[in-house]
């Protein structure tokens, strides 16, 4: 052991953090289509997962997700000069025009070939590409194992399943390989057909068996302990979770019709999830699970969340008190100019880059040294207490 | 602790019930053995106790299962998780997490326990069970043996006062299922916990046990002290067990101490009479003649050049501990692809056939029957082929059976048939007796045997010295990729005292290697009036 | 330790009448966020804005994640989880085989035929979890992924709710049902994605305030020019192979499995000696 001030291990930032931060950041970009705003917003992106990326060889990088994002912008702007419907003033290189039979009428593909139209559709794509590249940078610093350990009570047996699908994936290219392996051991028809039945029926029948073995070991260990909670909750906890998947309907549909009134639009829309969300915690039943080593919330977790929040409250105050400045015009041509409050709210997306990487908190040791439980012994924190120890 | 009052269990009501009045009454602190043919209902026995029959299963109990004073019928095994651990017979199956420390701690999370409790108790297990260092380990890269002592600490942390597990050292090499029982019998001495245990290999465990409940296939049970049931089924038992039948000892000793002790007498008896060590069949030229056989995955060499030369009728027994590269050797016999260097050179006409560790991998089509029939199309023979060598083998099996659903033994059977309708004469099984019983066991003896007397040359890697006494003619030891030793069978095992068969660790220092030895010398003598 | 045979096929994640209400209402729900552009009506310059869609989308995985909660919650048990999860990472290495070549996508076999096997509500669930699992094997977790996982788990459901049938009759349905399927979810995802891919002002943008069969022509040559002939086809083929190649192995092999499950295992329990026990076998 080396000598020096003892400094608590690193630990994990929470992953629902950095996806806070990041749906932030995605909002943010939703508002806006100022070309220095967006790629200020990737750019912050691409310095804070450089700064806090955790070194995981497995995990693919965000360079697959900055790919996707060129790709949106490359999309739209090809769309938009091959297939323009509107000319601006600039013109920069003629395309031959091609003739398209009837049926395709009013598409035109060829012609001159403007600089104000594309603009415009790089100032879209980069849109897409900044919402794109946000939710990549929160695959790429969020563990997702870490982030099924947090997910709510009503989703406990989905995300089992999901940590288990996690956990058997890879194990099935094992096995997928030992009987491919196997396989040459016996002298059969070739074809594909018959390669596909022998390696996937074996892996498959194989994945099946092993489930069922896996079902009883979990049993065995107590898994579904649940604490049945009254009637009446459940009842009330169904009422609410149809009502307000009712609700949730009328408000799609109430957002997307120009004629319905505003209350009958977002804000339905929003109680009406709520609602369903809240009947599902109000719930039939209670999981008695706890966690092992949860992932703390704690300062450094609300740092990083605020900042990303902050990004998008910050532009969405920009977008109402002057929405014309967060939508620089193609025609006329003019330098886009953000104003300050945006570009204020974007520099506090870059604050996670300067933060330092979050310390275990040592665990608090209570008086005596012992944990103050119960009636100690076996029947210490397990719930039900159901008899003493023999 | 364990009660079992009348208890008849059937899966399917209109079928025979698999347990039939069981009484049976199990104290705290009990080691117990559960023994039985395979396919006799241990693993229902087992699951009757933590609940898993008839919770999980489904099917009719009648009468009363209670453990630790909670009936069975009125909690579910989640209601019973913290007064009995159950550990599968494939532990690997029943991880749910991704490392041994999660692993140790998922049960305790499911039971509810405060976090720091669950803290405190995984380092306790850890430490108990001897695994500090493979805490942040991936369940993925366990041995066979880490594996199991970890499945045995995840279900530790609930601090149950039942230990039941099925098969746990089935899987395993003597070294590690050396390790698996010591710390079982250690859990019994001194937390005091009550262990029952299925298990088939009884040389290591019997002398452990206080009692040996014994199932037979028709739905009686019977327990009792370990000697008088052993001796009762002679063909469970371990070799000492029937040893003792011979020389007339009894109550019959069930560690090779004990047996040492008694065995003056037998081996005033035996003296000047030849074991008759078996010999390596030299008649013919060679079958197979491999050369520099050398296997590497990138810089790391599985198998350091090497040579062998294989006659036909010889079975030869490749033995050394997991990972030496005895698998290996056995796929680079069998197939160019699979070696990296060296020649095998076949005789004229001869193939080679090769039954893996997991021999149900070979097997892909949903009944017996449409198995065997592909194997006569495949290897264009004549239809039936397959299906007579299954016959020849000593198994019935019916066609309509899916292969899944078959024993281990069984499908064992069912895939050499398979790989034996193409009449290899080079005939290769790697760890063939994985999760056999010992009846299964012996018939695969007899099953290398008439192979070996058809004038095939058989290759076996195994770690079971049993098997290689009972069946081998010669020995190769492997370590490390590189053969160590190779001789007659009777030198190379005899030689090394740790891991000598247990009726050659009896009569040690003569070489006797099976008790069907011992019998043979004694008959003349019996014979004399 | 299993149970034999039954005959009577069972579901292994069983619909309640309120569950199942929930599932239409939110299906409904789920198909105007989804059809937005054929659905809204919303004023004319919208499509530059496109606020009411970028919130759609952001609630839309609430919506999915509250209609799966709503599925299982409480329902589904130890076995049904293990054979979730085990069925999930099928289908999620199913993807992960055919990613990158356009079109191979092999997860909808897998969809399908557990949805035939183990019944409509566990097909909806594996559907959505089966693409949100190979989603964080790659750390693709993207915008697109909830409209995906709604298509995927109406697939699932679908091939739950097929008439009974068996034999190569069974496999005939199951083919058609895939392919149809196939090119109904390519049609949904990119009806949801066409105006944010193509952007306004082109000729084959999304034009708010046209009528819907307007809207439905430029969509539809928006798709044929694109991605019908490419990824749609490509996941009808696949998707048809895979189930007439492989469809009677793997249904026999599910078909097992639920068997030895025994997903409706009754445990019965009666005192010793009720009735005559056959003595001494």
């Amino acid at each position: 052991m080396t000598a020096g001030p003892a400094r608590a291990p690193r630990r994990s930032l929470h992953p629902g953090a950095w996806w806070l931060w990041a749906l932030g950041l995605a909002a943010a970009a939703t508002r806006t289509t100022d070309p220095v705003l967006l790629l200020a917003l990737a750019a912050a992106v691409v310095v804070v997962v450089a700064a806090r990326r955790e070194a995981d060889p497995g995990r693919p990088g965000l360079r697959g997700w900055v790919v996707a994002a060129l790709a949106v912008v490359a999309v739209r702007v090809v769309l938009r000069v091959a297939l323009d419907a509107q000319h601006g003033p600039t013109v920069l290189f003629r395309l031959p025009e091609l003739p398209l039979p009837a049926a395709a009428a009013g598409i035109r593909l060829g012609g001159p070939v403007t600089l104000e139209p594309a603009l415009a559709a790089l100032y879209d794509g980069l849109r897409l590409a900044a919402l794109v590249v946000s939710v990549g940078a929160a695959n790429v610093l969020a563990n997702p194992r870490r982030l099924l350990r947090s997910a709510p009570a009503a989703l406990h047996e989905v995300a089992t399943a999901l940590a288990i699908a996690l956990t058997v994936a890879p194990q099935l290219a094992d096995s997928a390989h030992r009987v491919r392996r196997a396989r040459t051991l016996r002298p059969g028809p070739g074809g594909r057909r018959h390669v596909l039945r022998q390696v996937v029926v074996p892996v498959l029948t194989d994945a099946l068996d092993r489930s069922l073995a896996l079902a009883a070991a979990m049993d065995a260990r107590g898994h579904g302990r649940v604490r049945s909670l009254g009637r009446g909750r459940r009842g009330a906890g169904g009422g609410l979770v149809l009502g307000g998947l009712v609700g949730t309907a009328i408000g799609a549909y109430g957002l997307l019709d120009a004629q319905a009134p505003a209350a009958v639009g977002l804000p339905l829309l929003v109680a009406g999830l709520g609602a369903a969300a809240a009947g599902l915690a109000l719930g039939r039943t209670r999981a008695l699970a706890t966690r092992y080593r949860p992932d703390p919330w704690a300062g450094p977790e609300w740092a990083v969340a605020l900042s990303g929040l902050a990004v998008a409250a910050g532009l969405v105050a920009a977008s109402v008190a002057d929405p014309a400045n967060l939508h620089p015009p193609t025609q006329p041509l003019v330098w886009p100019s953000p104003g300050a409050l945006p570009v204020l709210a974007v520099l506090v997306g870059f604050l996670p880059a300067w933060l330092p990487a979050p310390r275990a908190r040592p665990p608090r040791r209570p008086p005596g040294g012992e944990v103050a439980a119960g009636t100690g012994g076996d029947a210490e924190g397990t719930r039900p207490a159901v008899g003493a120890a023999p | 602790m364990i009660r079992f009052e009348r208890v008849t269990f059937a899966y399917d009501p209109g079928t025979d019930p698999v347990l039939a009045e069981v009484d049976l009454h199990l104290e705290e602190g009990e080691l117990v053995l559960v023994v039985g043919p395979t396919g006799a209902g241990k693993s229902t026995l087992l699951g009757l106790v933590n609940g898993l029959v008839p919770h999980f299963t489904g099917g009719r109990l009648r009468g009363r299962v209670s453990v630790g004073g909670r009936d069975t019928a009125t909690h579910p095994p989640r209601a019973l998780a913290d007064l009995v651990g159950w550990v599968g017979q494939d532990p690997a199956a029943g991880f749910v997490t991704d490392t041994v420390e999660e692993e140790l701690a998922y049960g305790m999370e499911q039971l509810g326990l405060a976090p720091d409790v669950m803290r405190r108790r995984v380092e306790e297990t850890l430490d108990l069970l001897g695994i500090v260092e493979l805490r942040r380990r991936a369940l993925g890269t366990l041995s066979g043996g880490q594996a199991q002592r970890v499945a045995v600490g995840s279900v530790l942390g609930a601090h149950p006062r039942v230990l039941v597990l099925d098969e746990p050292t089935s899987a395993l090499d003597p070294v590690a299922a050396e390790d698996v029982l010591a710390t079982l019998a250690r859990l019994v001495h001194d937390l005091g916990l009550t262990v029952v245990v299925a298990e088939h290999r009884l040389e290591r465990v019997a002398h452990h046990a206080d009692r040996v409940v014994h199932v037979d296939g028709r739905g009686t049970v019977t327990a009792g002290a370990p000697g008088p049931v052993l001796a009762r089924h002679p063909e469970l038992a371990p070799p000492v067990v029937a040893l003792a039948a011979l020389a007339g000892w009894e109550p019959p000793p069930l560690s090779v101490r004990d047996a040492r002790r008694r065995a003056g007498d037998l081996r005033r008896r035996l003296a000047g009479r030849s074991p008759g060590e078996p010999v390596p069949p030299r008649d013919r030229p060679p079958l197979c003649r491999a050369r520099g056989l050398h296997v590497a995955h990138g810089p790391v060499t599985a198998l350091a050049p090497a040579d062998l030369d294989l006659h036909p009728g010889e079975v030869v027994a490749v033995m050394g501990r997991n990972g030496a590269g005895k698998s290996s050797l056995l796929w680079a016999l069998a197939d160019a692809a699979w070696r990296s260097g060296g020649s095998v050179a076949l005789a004229d006409g001869a193939g080679a056939a090769l039954v893996p560790q997991t021999p149900g991998d070979l097997l892909y089509l949903a009944t017996v029957g449409e198995e065997l029939a592909q194997a006569d199309a495949d290897a264009g023979a004549r239809p039936g082929t397959a299906a007579g060598v299954l016959a020849g083998l000593g198994v019935e099996l019916a066609g309509d059976r899916h292969p899944r659903d078959l024993s281990e033994g069984q499908r064992l059977a069912l895939v050499l048939a398979v790989q034996l309708a193409t009449e290899p004469s080079l005939v290769l099984l790697d760890e063939p007796t994985r999760g056999l019983d010992p009846v299964a066991k012996a018939g695969l003896v007899a099953a290398v045997a008439s192979l070996a007397a058809a004038g095939r040359a058989v290759v076996v890697a195994t770690h079971d010295v049993e098997l290689a006494a009972a069946a081998a003619h010669r020995v190769v030891v492997l370590a490390g990729g590189e053969v160590v030793v190779d001789g007659p069978v009777a030198e190379v095992v005899c030689s090394s005292p740790a891991f000598a068969p247990q009726v050659a660790k009896i009569l040690a220092p003569e070489r006797w290697l099976t008790v069907e030895d011992v019998a043979r010398a004694l008959v003349p003598e019996l014979r004399r009036p | 330790m299993t149970a034999p045979a039954r005959a009577r096929r069972v579901p292994a994640l069983g619909l309640a009448p309120r569950t199942s209400v929930a599932l239409v209402v939110a299906s409904v729900a789920g198909l105007a966020m989804l059809a937005w552009p054929l659905v809204a009506s919303p004023p004319p310059g919208y499509e530059r804005r496109l606020e009411a869609p970028f919130a759609l989308a952001a609630l839309l995985p609430v919506l999915v994640a509250v209609l799966v909660a709503e599925l299982t919650a409480g329902r589904l048990d130890t076995k049904g989880v293990a054979m979730l999860g085990v069925l999930t990472a099928v289908g999620a290495a199913a993807r992960l085989l055919g990613a990158g070549v356009a079109g191979v996508e092999p997860l909808f076999v897998v969809v399908i035929l557990g949805g035939r096997a183990y019944g409509p509500g566990f097909g909806f669930v594996l559907g959505a979890t089966t693409l949100f699992t190979s989603a964080l094997l790659t750390a693709g977790v993207g915008p697109w992924l909830p409209s995906q996982m709604l298509g995927a788990a109406w697939v699932g459901l679908g091939a739950g709710l097929l008439p009974p049938a068996r034999g190569r009759a069974e496999v005939g349905v199951l083919a058609a049902y895939g392919a149809l399927a196939a090119y109904a979810y390519g049609f949904l995802v990119n009806l949801w994605f066409w105006p944010f891919a193509v952007g306004p002002d082109t000729a084959l943008s999304y034009v708010a305030g046209a009528p819907v069969v307007e809207n439905l022509r430029r969509f539809a040559t928006f798709t044929l020019a694109t991605s019908t002939w490419g990824w749609d086809t490509g996941r009808a083929l696949t998707t048809v192979a895979g189930l007439l190649a492989l469809g009677p192995a793997l249904l026999l092999a599910l078909r097992r499995a639920s068997r030895r499950a025994a997903f409706d295992a009754e445990a019965r329990f009666e005192p010793a000696g009720a009735g005559r026990s056959p003595a001494g076998r």
